[in-house]
């Protein structure tokens, strides 16, 4: 009986205190997210100061909110044609990437056939690959075959490197289909090409979903491929841009701020509508090389 | 046509696009690089077989060494920030409460900017006359403090760690909110039926029970070192004389700035030999404790 007592004793003790521990416990939480958010909120305000402001209030709110420093970095650093390419090799490295690692991972989890153990693991040893390794020898590989400098030359590396994490993710998620609906579909006249189109991608919405959005923010923030293999202003990508811009108008700081704002929105904006899927979905994929 | 060859043709139509890309673009570069790293090659002219020489080379470089050293800083400046630090949120943060929810949202939020704008950003932040972190002391009377925080040799790397951390404690925190879900009520019914409460049910019976995560957490701070590239060419370029230099950034300069691409392909197949002994080493001790 008495230790009974004693525990209920001390229950009735830490309750007093509790209290406000927790509260000041949540307070310390919101402090540390107000500091990881401080950086970001701090591009915001200086995107829309003038450059003198910025240097006198560094940390006080615009005195004048301008909205010119983004519509001149939007002129001026060229950022429609760098916001184009990028949405134009996202767009078509996440749909190659959709369209053949469902139907590599519906091959490879549904038929039996010899070198199907061997094709998994080749696949998923590009995980493990660390893919600034593969810089020079892809940028000497298409330059011989003279892809430098060309939307393909990062819509091939990018879909390769990430077919590795899309099969595993989709093997996975496969494995929970019943097989007995595609017989059924098969006995209704269906070929394998029906039941792929008909039965299994509309299943593999959740996954597919899923690596749709890690792959779009790998893409759309990569930086060393575009470094490497992009040369010509016509074809920079948005980080590639940003990184330029920032040598090129070195002094101008509002205007680097407005640039790097134009970059940052959609990533921000997709972030807020899809933060659950993009949490688990990259910590899936920083498992990744 | 029978049904078993038909099966046979979908199969292979289905693999083969998706293998072409991904050994030309992945597996096969591999190879060329251990390949090329024999040569002397300035990307013109004629392949010249050295044979081991880059290697050797390279292990006589001081500079190789100080890249290896500068990978094994942010190695550690992981293991001592990102891992305790999304450790201890993790378990102020376990509750699916809304307020978790929004602060959990909060601190992954950097993990999906693109790495130019955090490299950027954080330039401003320790840039030496205006930057917010030297105003910040002179405000606060510190001004003894006050310094070039990316090209002091004695400081930079550091300074360059602590943005690469800032972006990437999101992952570990969602690693270890769903190791720590994962425990059972049952074995916390039964801590707390033997009175174990507070730090002593941490120590005894919650940090045991995730170990293997926390091993999981360390291993994924040693690789994401060898992934380290965007940031530093960003804020400092390897730079000033090559004292922020890592591997990958020294295998990029030596390739593209140099074009020393034999020499390069040495530096990137010398990358993968270290990961490849890294994931050795993984497998090695997950093997042995389960």
């Amino acid at each position: 009986m008495l230790p009974m007592t004693n525990a209920s004793a001390a229950g009735s003790r830490s309750a007093t205190w509790r209290k406000p521990f927790r509260l000041l416990l949540k307070l310390a939480l919101f402090l540390y997210a107000i500091v990881t958010l401080y950086p970001l909120f701090w591009l915001v305000i200086s995107a829309f100061k003038s450059n003198q402001d910025f240097f006198n209030h560094p940390f006080g709110l615009p005195l004048e909110w301008q909205i010119e420093n983004v519509t001149r970095a939007w002129e001026l650093g060229d950022m429609g044609r760098a916001m184009f390419n990028s949405t134009l090799v996202t767009i078509s490295s996440v749909v190659l990437t959709i369209v053949l690692g469902t139907l590599a991972a519906y091959a490879i989890s549904r038929f039996q056939f010899k070198l199907s153990g061997a094709v998994k693991g080749l696949f998923l040893l590009g995980m493990l690959i660390p893919i600034h390794s593969t810089l020079v020898p892809l940028f000497i590989f298409m330059n011989k075959i003279n892809m430098l400098d060309t939307y393909w030359s990062l819509i091939l590396p990018y879909t390769a490197f990430e077919l590795s994490i899309a099969i595993f993710l989709c093997i996975a998620y496969m494995a929970s289909i019943p097989k007995e609906v595609e017989e059924a579909a098969l006995i209704d006249g269906n070929g394998w090409w029906g039941v792929f189109g008909r039965i299994i991608l509309p299943l593999c919405l959740p996954v597919i979903a899923t690596v749709t959005i890690i792959a779009f923010l790998r893409f759309w923030n990569d930086f060393s491929f575009a470094l490497v293999f992009i040369n010509s202003q016509a074809l920079k990508t948005l980080p590639l841009s940003l990184s330029l811009f920032s040598d090129g108008y070195g002094t101008d700081y509002a205007l680097t701020m407005g640039a790097m704002l134009i970059a940052v929105i959609p990533t921000i904006v997709i972030y807020l509508i899809f933060q659950e899927q993009i949490m688990k979905g990259m910590v899936a994929g920083s498992v990744k090389g | 046509m029978p049904s078993s060859l038909r099966a046979r043709s979908f199969v292979t139509l289905a693999l083969l696009p998706a293998l072409l890309i991904f050994l030309t673009f992945g597996i096969v570069p591999i190879i060329w690089s251990a390949y090329y790293g024999f040569f002397d090659w300035s990307g013109l002219g004629a392949l010249k077989f050295v044979g081991l020489d880059n290697y050797e080379m390279m292990l006589q470089d001081p500079i190789f060494w100080r890249a290896l050293k500068n990978n094994l800083i942010l190695v550690a400046s992981a293991i001592i920030g990102q891992v305790p630090i999304a450790l201890l949120l993790a378990l102020l943060l376990l509750k699916n409460s809304m307020f978790n929810r929004i602060i959990r949202s909060a601190v992954f939020m950097p993990m999906v900017l693109s790495t130019v704008v955090v490299g950027l950003i954080w330039g401003y932040i320790y840039q030496p006359q205006f930057g917010l972190l030297n105003t910040m002391l002179d405000m606060l009377g510190l001004d003894s403090w006050v310094r070039a925080w990316l090209s002091d040799p004695k400081v930079n790397m550091y300074a360059v760690s602590i943005p690469i951390n800032w972006a990437n404690i999101g992952p570990y925190l969602v690693i270890f909110i769903a190791a720590l879900q994962n425990i059972s009520s049952e074995v916390n019914d039964a801590a707390k039926i033997d009175g174990a409460v507070g730090f002593r049910k941490l120590f005894y019976v919650t940090l045991p029970i995730i170990w293997d995560t926390i091993i999981v957490t360390i291993i994924l701070c040693i690789s994401g070192s060898l992934k380290a590239f965007d940031h530093v060419i960003v804020m400092t370029g390897g730079g000033p004389a090559q004292s922020t230099e890592l591997l990958a950034t020294y295998m990029y300069n030596n390739s593209f700035t140099v074009y020393r691409y034999g020499y390069g392909s040495a530096v990137s197949t010398m990358i993968i030999l270290i990961s490849a002994l890294l994931i050795g080493l993984n497998y090695f001790i997950t093997k042995r404790r389960s």
